[in-house]
């Protein structure tokens, strides 16, 4: 028995789950096929978390278009779906005469980009800005901000459920034939689903999805950008984003210090192309260098603060004989009608993904009729925000009512029982540690779970009748243990 | 919010936690509150179910259960109040507390506060391991934690990274539990735990131990598939040296943090050299009224000294609160010189005797740890065993310190 | 004429011991080096004629508030009878309370010593 669905989207990825939740306005049965255990496991949650302004990107493409765009509407959607957010601001720094009019060229197209609020500023207000940064002059963009990639992807994903999308975890494409008024397509796990409108949004996979349709002209290149992640006993050694003005043939990993939302400093990404779409392994070479680089560009950064390294794969378009970048691919394809592509949603793609949900809702809206639901659910609800962020006497009184958040589970993060349990008890009934980490922060801080894993094992094994081979750290192959000792 | 004013407040019921009440309690200190996140007391020697502990201060080897339980028992008797399943927080300089448990949060202003909260492991992403990401790679005490506490099996077929004495008490826990363990890998030229675990742990079931060697990367796309292993000269891999291992589980025993963080938020002075506080003879850190041991002042190899020195902390915290801690204006810097890593307490009042502990950098045989003041001899102790993995302790009395100025402390 | 490097494990000061010994017709010590105390060549000749240890477990138990009882040989055992009394350690389930110090399995795989509880554990 096929799954009919007017909107069927291929990938659970950050821009996937924007489409999903945008097209969850609207009286139209939406399904998510998505390979993983769970979502945003692949580019979405593994970069830096910036959101560009828009300076890059030669003005008309897409990319301008889109940043800026997406940009702005970041602001409502966090907010309506409680995702950590700041607009912290960049300085792009010159060193030089040359690096002054890169700045000055940046600016300028920036400004027809529609980029608001840019300023080519003097050492003093660079000082001002940040104590101690180098350079003779900074172009400052205060739009730059930085946000939660994994909180805003799983966030999608449960206010998309809310309003109706079913999303179908574990279930990996393997076939798609189109037919007269569609498209059938079939699962590894033996699924079967009927869709009107197909999307593709399977990100490092979009190519293999475009093959299976008879499409071969996209080739999808993985290229690996690792990261160091800093102890947040360097919180606030920040307060701006700093980049130096790009330059021709420049030397280095050309890496940056990027703060978090939550008051980690990430140095990266690097940039390597590997052979397979989920290598992300990380390399001794590169770990040496992203230290050296990152102690240079802060040098209070001692060995003890780097707590964990990890790795995000870039879906390039063009081949390592070619590098740079390729314009996004976001078509309804005219030979192929119902077919939604998009391939090479390379950054900025995290910052464009709401104002790309909102240009594939038009492209379905040409396909079907778009009506708008009544109850369509704006905000997030049944979730609190950050309850480390909350102030004392809220935080007390929750306790109060509910002992859950009295009892620490994890205690680097200070996260408490009743977010562990939110996180397990997810809207898309994804069980993974992973995802229990994505969700609630837990085994995120400086022990990496010495302490918290062992009693998150405990509420699952307690509250939830966990066996020891129930387990699962992200893959349904990634078992933590063998069975009882006894 | 609940607001509550006690005198003493001891941070942590593992083994310098128990013994600084118990001591407290024992010279006078009438209103103690020991707070522990765990709902058992005994912190990490519940995990600890081998044995070995306790044979300085019982005489007997006892396991960790056991020796914790002879205090649990002192704490218990005395009818000290003890807070389970609670965390703290936060501390101010004030010494102004903010702590949590199902119960709700409550605001505890203390007369005197002891840090006993212990330390954590050193992780896989601290020593930024490369390779991938699979599920199989565990600290050792957090292995030990769930075979002990929660009766789960970690893997079969076990690595371990690290010869410090919880990485050999785990490679033979897992070899009794059935598990086979392939080697133990030390990044050293000299194993970092004590011999007779060497001994007993691992030539008695004939588990190889390959020094100045180390996994430089780790396998497997869903569990652990197994690692690669070279030798390493300089911290660096020698070319060539390169094996593969196969396993499916990694157990890393690569070094313990003091678990400072309360301490750091309320800007407690830390030492260079311990990771913990900077102390002086009465154990008392930077904050008037706030006192330090155990391993959270500086990892111990051997409870007994936690024990002793908790007490002794405990005492201290008590007599501050009688008013009677001397807090000099000139007190005698003690610093670490050739072939000493650290030395505790970092000052001493000079008006007392005291036992100075220290570890040394590297391993030697039929030397003297000699304490000075300038050319003249403080104090000195022969060893015919030195190294880095044990705790040396030297009693150093107060006649001695009369015109001391500063004291160095060095291996000859 | 035969030597041996050993460790001593009856203390944690862990003297390193160099000994002489004479294979036959027994094992004979001619000469023993680095020991602190009296306990060296006692634990010495032993090591070498009739190896001893103690070990430490778990034993299952049911309806306790811990899943396991830590446990101890309550006096050394042979080393080559630690994986056959490690079996009966494994093969025991007992109930909740257990005290600390109770006697769980005398005797086990024939040697001369009890297994003991070494915690508390309370009905859950």
């Amino acid at each position: 028995m096929a799954k009919a669905y007017d909107a069927l989207i291929i990938g659970a990825g950050v821009v996937g789950n924007a489409i999903a939740r945008e097209l969850s306005r609207y009286r139209l049965n939406v399904g998510v096929l998505e390979k993983e255990l769970d979502v945003g496991m692949g580019t979405s949650s593994r970069n830096s978390g910036v959101l560009h302004s828009g300076i890059h990107y030669k003005p008309g493409t897409m990319r301008a278009k889109l940043n800026v765009q997406g940009n702005e509407l970041m602001k409502g959607l966090c907010r309506d779906l409680k995702v950590k957010i700041q607009y912290i601001g960049k300085l792009t720094v010159a060193q030089d005469q040359v690096d002054i009019e890169t700045l000055e060229a940046l600016k300028a197209q920036g400004e027809t980009n529609g980029v608001p609020g840019l300023e080519i500023i003097d050492v003093e207000k660079m000082q001002q800005i940040q104590p101690g940064v180098g350079g003779i002059r900074a172009l400052h963009s205060p739009t730059t901000g930085i946000i939660c990639p994994y909180g805003l992807t799983i966030a999608l994903a449960d206010n998309a459920r809310e309003n109706g999308v079913n999303f179908h975890l574990s279930s990996e494409v393997t076939g798609i034939l189109k037919t007269e008024n569609g498209f059938q397509v079939k699962t590894a796990e033996g699924g079967f689903f009927e869709t009107k409108v197909l999307i593709n949004a399977a990100g490092l996979y979009s190519d293999a999805i475009c093959r299976m349709l008879g499409l071969t002209e996209y080739a999808i290149y993985p290229c690996r950008g690792e990261y160091l992640i800093l102890d947040k006993r360097l919180n606030g050694s920040l307060s701006v984003l700093i980049y130096p003005a790009p330059r021709k043939g420049g030397a280095g990993l050309g890496i940056h210090l990027t703060n978090t939302v939550d008051g980690n400093i990430l140095i990266g990404p690097s940039n390597e192309y590997v052979d397979t779409a989920d290598d992300y392994a990380c390399t001794a070479d590169i770990i040496d260098q992203l230290k050296k680089e990152g102690q240079e560009l802060l040098p209070a950064i001692s060995t003890s603060d780097f707590i964990r390294g990890f790795s995000g794969l870039r879906p390039k378009q063009t081949p390592p004989s070619v590098k740079g970048f390729k314009e996004f691919v976001i078509e309804a394809r005219k030979d192929i009608p119902g077919f939604i592509n998009l391939v090479g949603i390379e950054s900025p793609g995290l910052t464009c993904s709401p104002a790309i949900a909102l240009m594939v809702r038009d492209m379905v809206g040409e396909k079907i009729s778009l009506e708008e639901k009544g109850n369509f659910v704006t905000e997030r609800n049944g979730f609190p925000g950050s309850f480390h962020d909350l102030p004392e006497e809220e935080k007390a009184d929750l306790v109060a009512r509910d002992p859950d958040y009295g009892e620490i589970v994890c205690r680097c993060e200070q996260i408490t029982k009743r977010e562990i349990l939110d996180a397990i008890e997810n809207p898309l009934g994804s069980r993974t540690i992973a995802g229990i980490k994505y969700r609630s922060r837990a085994m995120m801080g400086r022990c990496q779970g010495g302490f918290c894993m062992p009693r998150i094992v405990q509420i699952l094994e307690k509250d939830f009748g966990y066996r020891p081979e129930d387990y699962r750290l992200y893959s349904p192959d990634s078992y933590l243990f063998t069975g009882h000792v006894r | 919010m609940r607001e509550m004013k006690r005198d003493l407040v001891i941070i942590g019921g593992g083994p310098a936690g128990l013994s600084a009440a118990a001591a407290a309690r024992q010279v006078g200190c009438e209103d103690i509150l020991l707070i522990e996140r765990d709902r058992i007391l005994g912190g990490i020697l519940n995990q600890c179910i081998h044995d070995g502990f306790g044979l300085h201060r019982f005489g007997e080897a006892l396991t960790g259960p056991e020796y914790a339980q002879r205090y649990i028992d002192k704490v218990n008797d005395a009818g000290i109040e003890t807070l389970l399943g609670t965390i703290v927080l936060s501390m101010d300089h004030e010494r102004k507390l903010t702590v949590s448990s199902r119960k709700g949060y409550t605001r505890i202003h203390a007369g005197a506060v002891v840090l006993a909260m212990g330390c954590r492991e050193r992780t896989a992403g601290a020593i930024s391991l490369p390779g991938t990401r699979p599920s199989g790679i565990y600290t050792a005490g957090a292995a030990q934690n769930f075979i002990n506490l929660q009766n789960i099996m970690v893997g079969r077929r076990a690595v371990i990274l690290g010869s410090g004495d919880i990485g050999l008490i785990m490679a033979r826990r897992m070899t009794l539990e059935g598990a086979k363990v392939e080697a133990v890998f030390e990044i050293l030229p000299y194993a970092s735990g004590l011999p007779r675990n060497i001994q007993q742990c691992l030539n008695d079931y004939d588990i190889p131990l390959h020094l100045g060697t180390s996994v430089i990367e780790v396998h497997g796309k869903d569990r652990l598939s197994g690692v690669t292993v070279a030798e390493i000269n300089h911290f660096q891999p020698v070319p060539g040296t390169e094996r593969f291992v196969p396993c499916d589980t990694l157990l890393l025993s690569v070094g313990l943090i003091p678990e400072n963080e309360l301490s750091a938020g309320a800007s407690v002075k830390m030492a260079s050299g311990t990771s913990g506080a900077f102390v002086d003879d009465t154990f008392m850190t930077s904050i008037p009224g706030v006192f330090s041991c155990g391993n959270v002042l500086h990892v111990h190899d051997l409870v007994d000294h936690v024990s002793d020195e908790a007490a002794l902390a405990g005492e201290f915290a008590c007599r501050y609160l009688d008013g009677g801690i001397y807090r000099t204006d000139t007190p005698i810097a003690i610093e670490p010189k050739t072939g000493v890593r650290y030395v505790l307490p970092q000052q001493v009042s000079g008006k007392s005797d005291f036992t100075l502990s220290l570890r040394v950098t590297e391993p030697s045989r039929d030397r003297a740890v000699w304490v000075r003041d300038g050319d003249r001899k403080v104090a000195r102790k022969k060893l015919v065993r030195l190294h880095p993995a044990e705790m040396i302790r030297i009693k150093v009395k107060k006649e001695k310190l009369e015109t001391a100025g500063k004291l160095e402390v060095s291996v000859q | 004429m035969k030597r041996k490097e050993l460790t001593c494990i009856v203390c944690p000061n862990g003297c390193p011991l160099e000994i002489d010994f004479e294979e036959k017709p027994a094992i004979q010590i001619t000469q023993i080096e680095g020991h602190t105390c009296d306990k060296g060549p006692k634990w010495a000749e032993q090591e070498l004629t009739r190896p001893m240890r103690t070990i430490a477990g778990n034993i299952l138990v049911k309806n306790g508030d811990f899943p396991l009882v830590s446990v101890r040989t309550d006096a050394p055992i042979p080393k080559n009878s630690i994986f056959q009394v490690m079996k009966e350690i494994q093969s025991t389930t007992v109930k909740a309370p257990v005290s600390i110090g109770e006697t769980l399995i005398k005797n086990p795989a024939g040697t001369d010593c009890s297994i003991v509880a070494t915690r508390h554990v309370t009905p859950a």
